[in-house]
């Protein structure tokens, strides 16, 4: 036999002690606040406020690390727009579902940490009004190039130019990254790492398995001229050259 | 023209036009914050002193929201759905907030500022103060359905329907269990109840009083349509319920009156079962009365927030189910102990046998309590799920 309407007053009790206890115990608090600006200058648009990235980290902070608003594009260390990892493919434009990405391909091509010359973005803007902050673009982007900001403060005076962020403003560095997202960042470096590190082993054994193939194709070759040979003796020997420029062409580039 | 008069009118009813709206604005404000801690959030901190950028540092808990909330309200839009009812759908807000707003004048306030002559008991005191509470504050539900059908929306609609269904059905063990308190005290004027209740002989202290005020309050909370009788505004099911079309001015109306209204049902209850304006220390000072009364309404409006921070919803089936099945016998039963209980009492008084009839009375009404809960509950199969392939 419970007491009738037992359960009303236990759940009272839950809710009493979390009503107390939210004002003892830190802890239970969901949600940081927001520290807010000292002067009350209002932006012009969205991508000038705050101006300094170090003034953007201090708005970062107030959220978690897993906190995404808009994305962003990375680029690593150096001058943004000569180390943009962004080689204007435009999956991610065709594949946003509000389509809210527009990106212009670069008439020429620029070379970026030592790979080969590819294209860059003469333009990519993100309509943040449109954006509905699903990360699919990230998801889809083969270069790691474009990822989630967790930026907030993006109130304009301006609705349509204001809100539309230019490539100058979504450039931002790898260590930026890194400060606002550390386990997504970390996480996805290694992969980086992981994935070049494989590659280059996959092309040395490829380089060697040719090298090895060359070699036995060379030797194969060798023995049947000599067999040739002893055959028929007078005959001249022909050159093997060939083979080996073959086995370079194939070498596989991105 | 009697000016006297007319002072002592605007005596008697300016206070209340001053203190229960201004009840109200702080109430959401403390509704915001009680619920928001109760679910380990912070709440409204940041609106402060009017005109200070940010709240600046004088945010005071967020004490500005509520004029925040008042002056946002003012400056809206007012928007009236294409096809709606224009005059009822203005009309409804203004005749929800009325009876709400003319209910408090019942209420056995008794201010300093004023001689027993002119009191605003007497002024307002009807001999039938009782009735003409019920009768009044039934007119919310006229106002509801009207919001409801003048919005032109089927969710508002909806929302009223549930709402005269709710309403219709807990005004009866609401009337009921008040029918308790008027048939012991022989009146249903509201200063006599309290007179009644002098020096600590509260009804609550009864056992037919604690059940009627138990009844009575949960009666309370479906009639103002509070948590977690708020099928008619279920957010998750109808949007709003009956003010879906309502917003701004029209709005702050509706927000208004449903306060006001809950202010005034607790007014009630405190009148009827919590002794009204009793408490220590008022022999000596009278005008402690006016405190005790508001801070015991205070205390009723928290644990209305509390239990909103508690309780889920119900679904309309458990709602109408409670009334009829549940509260209505239970408030009868109630009516015949008290009779009996009384009479016992009456005639015992000093004795043993009067503590018996009130352990007896207790346990009778707490035994038919489960009992009906017994019979209720055992229709309740447990639920069979079929999921799809």
């Amino acid at each position: 036999m419970s007491l009738l309407g037992g359960g009303i007053f236990k759940g009272m009790a839950v809710t009493l002690r979390n009503f107390v206890g939210s004002y003892f115990d830190k802890e239970r608090l969901t949600t940081k606040e927001y520290a807010w600006r000292t002067d009350d200058k209002l932006p012009e648009r969205a991508g000038d406020y705050p101006k300094e990235e170090a003034e953007q980290l201090s708005d970062t902070t107030t959220v978690t690390h897993y906190s995404r608003n808009f994305p962003m594009l990375l680029h690593d260390e150096g001058e943004p727009m000569d180390t943009v990892r962004c080689v204007a493919c435009q999956i991610c434009e065709r594949e946003c579902p509000p389509q809210c990405i527009y990106i212009e391909k670069s008439k020429d091509k620029m070379e970026r940490g030592g790979n080969k010359a590819q294209f860059y973005p003469a333009t990519f803007d993100i309509d943040v009004s449109v954006c509905m902050s699903c990360q699919i673009c990230v998801e889809v982007c083969p270069f790691d190039a474009i990822v989630m900001n967790s930026q907030f403060e993006l109130s304009t005076p301006d609705r349509f130019g204001g809100l539309l962020l230019r490539r100058d403003d979504l450039l931002k560095s790898n260590d930026y990254y890194h400060k606002i997202h550390p386990e997504e960042a970390a996480a996805r470096d290694k992969r980086i790492a992981d994935e070049k590190a494989a590659k280059e082993a996959k092309k040395k054994a490829a380089e060697e398995a040719k090298k090895k193939a060359a070699e036995a194709k060379a030797k194969a070759e060798a023995e049947a001229k000599a067999k040739e040979e002893a055959e028929s003796a007078e005959k001249p020997a022909e050159a093997p050259a060939p083979t080996h420029t073959d086995a370079k062409k194939e070498d596989n580039g991105e | 023209m009697n000016w006297e008069l007319i002072g002592d009118i605007l005596l008697a009813t300016v206070p209340l036009l001053v203190i229960f709206p201004s009840m109200f604005a702080l109430t959401t404000w403390v509704e915001r914050k009680a619920l928001a801690r109760i679910q380990n959030r912070i709440g409204p901190n940041k609106v402060g002193v009017p005109l200070t950028p940010y709240g600046g540092n004088l945010s005071l808990f967020g004490l500005g929201q509520p004029a925040a909330d008042g002056i946002k309200m003012l400056f809206k839009e007012n928007i009236v759905p294409t096809g709606a009812d224009r005059l009822f759908h203005l009309l409804a807000p203004i005749l929800s907030l009325i009876p709400a707003m003319l209910v408090l004048c019942f209420l056995p306030l008794e201010f300093p500022w004023l001689n027993g002559e002119q009191n605003s008991v007497k002024a307002f005191m009807l001999d039938g103060a009782v009735i003409f509470f019920f009768a009044i504050t039934g007119l919310n539900t006229l106002a509801v359905f009207m919001a409801g059908w003048a919005s032109r929306n089927k969710y508002s609609l909806l929302g009223g329907m549930r709402a005269i269904a709710q309403m219709v059905s807990y005004e009866i063990p609401l009337v009921l269990s008040a029918v308790v308190v008027v048939m012991i005290v022989g009146s249903l004027n509201a200063a006599e109840i309290a007179e009644a209740q002098a020096g600590w002989n509260w009804y609550v202290f009864q056992p037919w009083g604690l059940a009627a005020f138990v009844i009575f309050f949960i009666a309370a909370l479906a009639e103002t349509n509070r948590s977690p009788f708020d099928l008619p505004e279920a957010e998750s099911e109808i949007i709003a319920g009956y003010f879906t079309e309502y917003s701004g001015f029209k709005f702050a109306l509706f927000f208004l009156g449903e306060y006001i209204a809950m202010f005034a049902i607790s007014g009630l209850a405190v009148t009827l079962f919590l002794g009204a304006g009793g408490g220590p220390g008022v022999e000596a000072l009278p005008w402690l009365k006016v405190i005790w009364f508001l801070a015991k309404v205070c205390i009723l409006i928290g644990v209305m927030i509390w239990l909103r921070g508690t309780l889920p919803r119900l679904r309309v089936d458990q709602l109408m189910g409670f009334a009829w099945k549940f509260l209505l016998p239970l408030s009868i039963l109630n009516i015949f102990i008290a009779g009996f209980a009384w009479h016992a009492k009456k005639a015992n008084e000093g004795t043993a046998v009067s503590v018996i009839v009130w352990v007896a009375a207790l346990i009778i009404l707490y035994a038919a309590a489960k009992g009906l809960d017994h019979v209720n509950r055992a229709k309740v199969k447990p639920r069979t799920y079929q999921y799809g392939e």
